[in-house]
């Protein structure tokens, strides 16, 4: 998409001083958001950021590695739980939470093994069946708390004095996405990075060119699975409970989304496709007939369609007809995702007015 | 350069702009004319069925603004759709708290792990909640200042249940099918311990998996039990599994089961007619009920429920579940704080609403804990009841 005219521009960590400045200018703002921000803000922030995680890591795999995976939910519940679990033992959290994450990285770098053989529809069927075994395993073993989870010990970490739960929260999870960021943004210009891109590009070609497919396949499973159980973890104190039915198909197919709507297999994509998704997920939940009444010239109309052909008590279905047209209009419109967006508004303004 | 520079303090005003409002005085979600309340259930979704609690407070809360609201102030009901996933409800949650005027309290909710997830937060900040649609054990271990319960225990149902079958049915060989999760593990205990206590075992103990579809093996080892009465603590679509197999198996015992699945003519529906003959604990008056009360509750169905909604055990547990906030709201009067809510609330004693006799005090968070037995007929659509209202002891 962009040109690089030579191996140190490819090499450096920001394309552009512009991208570098608006980057200090997000992290500034993010920083000053737990001092101004409320509650409820700062806990969409925090469900915006860990989803941010999972999907820089998911794109580790599936945009960069070119391999599937529709299990995701599964290395999710496995931070989770382990998380919460080495912090019942009495592990400080921020121990946990790295150490949970490689164990989500073990059972990645175990599901990566049959991804050696299995391509495509293949492999999606094995990572499905893995995360629905993670679920329920979950969800049926009593050492693992059952049907209502293991209980979530408080989290005591303090970065500031003063500072309430919720802030000491953002700061963790949003300090954790930016560093997860810069990480696999690091290690997409490094040799293993390469390796992943020339495996997604043609294994075939790869492995001819000296790439040990074993060895760079299983490891893009594992760090993709790293940085999913690190999102849960996090995930398991932003909600304060892990319950094990919430870790289903249709988070892994969400997470998927996640990727494939921002724009796969690059950096800031994944980041708009799960900033996105989660606002969707979280602001269509009330849309009412009033909502459509304001849309502007149709709206009476488009209501009173709406009030002939839906029964009241199934108006809040028309969300899920929202949500998947927008993401259909996505994808018809801009192949490359959000991430696309981007590239054509950059080119626009770069040439405009001349 | 400069353009771009401008381009972020832009963006940074922008976001200090957004972020101003917040730091306003704590929302009580009172104010001269108007209580605003809260309520989360899913309307979309697998749990969907459930949503119709949310939608019954809702026609409460519409009845008693048309008959002047409380004390000069009318009832402003915000319920949202968290579709039965907790990260949504404590969004949800969020917002209506801390988006100006905010709200005065949260009125039921369904569901354990949602109401779970939000319970922390409304108890640290004192911001009362009466009536979660969930019977668990949760919500009163340890009692909480603004958590006032209502869903009387599923083990008790379970025992009342086990003393009709032996005590007046003469059943002796009573077989438990129970849901692996909180709800069936509840019920399955309850059962055991009131055997115990009449000297008795189950003569099996067979548990369902969510997403088991074939019960065939489970319906086989009750049978081979030889039990003559099966207490089924399952949700609605393995209950309706279960007897469809059993009808194929030619296995008849007497079915005994929960409240949550005491809508019987959705039963019946969804059954295809085999919701015959069935006991059944309920925790509210049946939908039929001749009082004063539920004719009145009948009639306002007939004049504000909307296109599509029935009048069932859900809709009326919206109702039976908020009916004690409402008092209590009535107590406060009309210097109404939290704290005068919660003060109110303790003084309700054998109140009586769609529910059992409800009764809070200092310290009593668990209000009503009165539940009967009653049974359909062979044409699965009268249902008579069988037992008083009563305590489990």
């Amino acid at each position: 998409m962009d040109m690089k005219r030579s191996y140190y521009e490819d090499l450096r960590l920001f394309d552009t001083l512009p991208l570098g400045l608006w980057l200090v200018a997000a992290t500034v703002a993010l920083a000053a958001a737990p001092f101004l921000l409320g509650n409820y803000v700062l806990y969409v922030l925090g469900y915006i950021a860990i989803n941010v995680i999972v999907a820089i890591g998911l794109n580790v795999l599936v945009g960069y590695t070119g391999q599937i995976s529709l299990g995701h939910a599964g290395f999710f519940a496995i931070g989770a739980y382990a998380t919460v679990l080495l912090a019942n033992v009495g592990l400080p959290i921020l121990l946990a939470l790295p150490l949970a994450a490689l164990i989500a990285a073990a059972f990645g770098f175990l599901l990566g093994l049959p991804a050696l053989r299995l391509e495509g529809p293949y492999l999606a069927v094995v990572t499905l069946g893995f995360g629905l075994a993670v679920e329920n395993i979950f969800a049926k073993a009593s050492v693992f708390g059952g049907a209502t989870g293991p209980a979530v010990p408080g989290f005591g970490v303090t970065f500031l004095p003063g500072f309430s739960r919720e802030q000491n929260l953002y700061v963790l999870i949003v300090a954790t996405a930016g560093l997860s960021l810069l990480a696999v943004r690091n290690l997409i210009r490094t040799r293993v990075g390469r390796a992943f891109i020339a495996i997604r590009d043609s294994d075939v070609a790869a492995s001819c060119a000296g790439v040990d497919l074993t060895w760079y396949k299983t490891l893009a499973f594992a760090v993709s699975a790293f940085f999913t159980g690190l999102a849960g973890g996090l995930f398991a104190f932003h909600l304060g409970q892990v319950d094990p039915t919430s870790f289903n198909l249709m988070l892994s197919i969400l997470f998927l989304a996640m990727v494939v709507i921002g724009g796969v297999g690059s950096i800031l994509g994944p980041v708009l496709g799960a900033v996105a998704i989660s606002l969707l997920n979280l602001k269509l939940k009330g849309l009412k007939m009033a909502d459509f009444e304001q849309i502007p010239l149709a709206g009476p109309d488009i209501a009173a369609f709406l009030g002939r052909h839906f029964m009241e008590t199934g108006m809040a279905n028309i969300q899920f007809i929202v949500y998947g047209t927008i993401l259909v209009l996505i994808m018809l419109f801009e192949p490359l995702g959000l991430y696309g967006l981007w590239i054509r508004g950059k080119r626009y303004w770069r040439t405009w007015p001349f | 350069m400069l353009k771009k520079l401008g381009n972020i303090a832009a963006l940074a005003a922008g976001l200090f702009a957004l972020a101003a409002p917040v730091a306003a005085a704590e929302l009580t979600g009172v104010t001269d004319t108007e209580i605003h309340i809260g309520q989360w259930g899913p309307q979309t979704g697998p749990a969907a069925p459930w949503g119709s609690v949310a939608r019954g407070t809702g026609m409460l809360f519409q009845m008693i603004n048309d008959a002047g609201g409380i004390h000069g102030r009318k009832i402003v009901y915000h319920m949202f759709d968290d579709q039965y996933n907790p990260a949504k409800t404590v969004a949800g949650v969020k917002e209506l708290v801390e988006k100006a005027p905010g709200v005065f309290g949260f009125a039921s909710g369904v569901g354990t792990s949602p109401g779970l997830a939000v319970k922390d937060y409304l108890m640290e900040r004192g911001i009362p909640w009466v009536g979660p649609a969930a019977g668990s054990l949760h919500w009163i271990t340890p009692p909480q200042k603004a958590l006032f319960s209502l869903y009387p225990l599923y083990a008790d149902e379970a025992k009342l249940l086990v003393r009709q079958l032996v005590e007046k049915e003469g059943k002796k060989k009573i077989a438990i099918l129970h849901a692996s999760d909180e709800y069936g593990e509840n019920g399955h205990r309850g059962a055991v311990q009131e055997m115990q206590r009449l000297g008795l075992k189950p003569v099996a103990e067979v548990p369902v998996n969510q997403a088991d579809r074939d019960l065939k093996s489970h319906v086989l080892l009750l049978k081979e039990s030889g039990a003559d009465a099966v207490l089924m603590w399952v949700n609605p679509t393995h209950a309706v599994i279960t007897l469809k197999t059993a009808a194929a198996l030619q296995f008849a015992p007497q079915w005994a089961t929960s409240s949550t699945l005491s809508d019987a003519p959705l039963m019946q529906t969804i059954s295809g007619g085999l919701w015959k003959n069935i006991l059944f604990a309920s925790f509210s008056e049946l939908p039929d009920a001749d009082t004063p009360q539920m004719k009145q509750y009948r009639e306002a169905f007939a004049k504000y429920a909307q296109k599509g909604e029935r009048w069932g055990v859900f809709f009326m547990a919206g109702i039976g579940f908020v009916e004690p906030m409402v008092e209590g709201l009535r107590r406060a009067g009309r210097n109404l704080t939290r704290e005068s809510f919660i003060a109110a609330m303790e003084t309700i004693r054998n109140y009586k609403g769609i529910l059992g006799t409800v009764n809070f005090g200092p310290g009593q968070r668990q209000g009503a804990k009165e539940i009967f037995l009653a049974r359909t007929d062979d044409s699965g659509t009268k249902i008579t009841q069988l037992t008083p209202w009563a305590e489990v002891k």
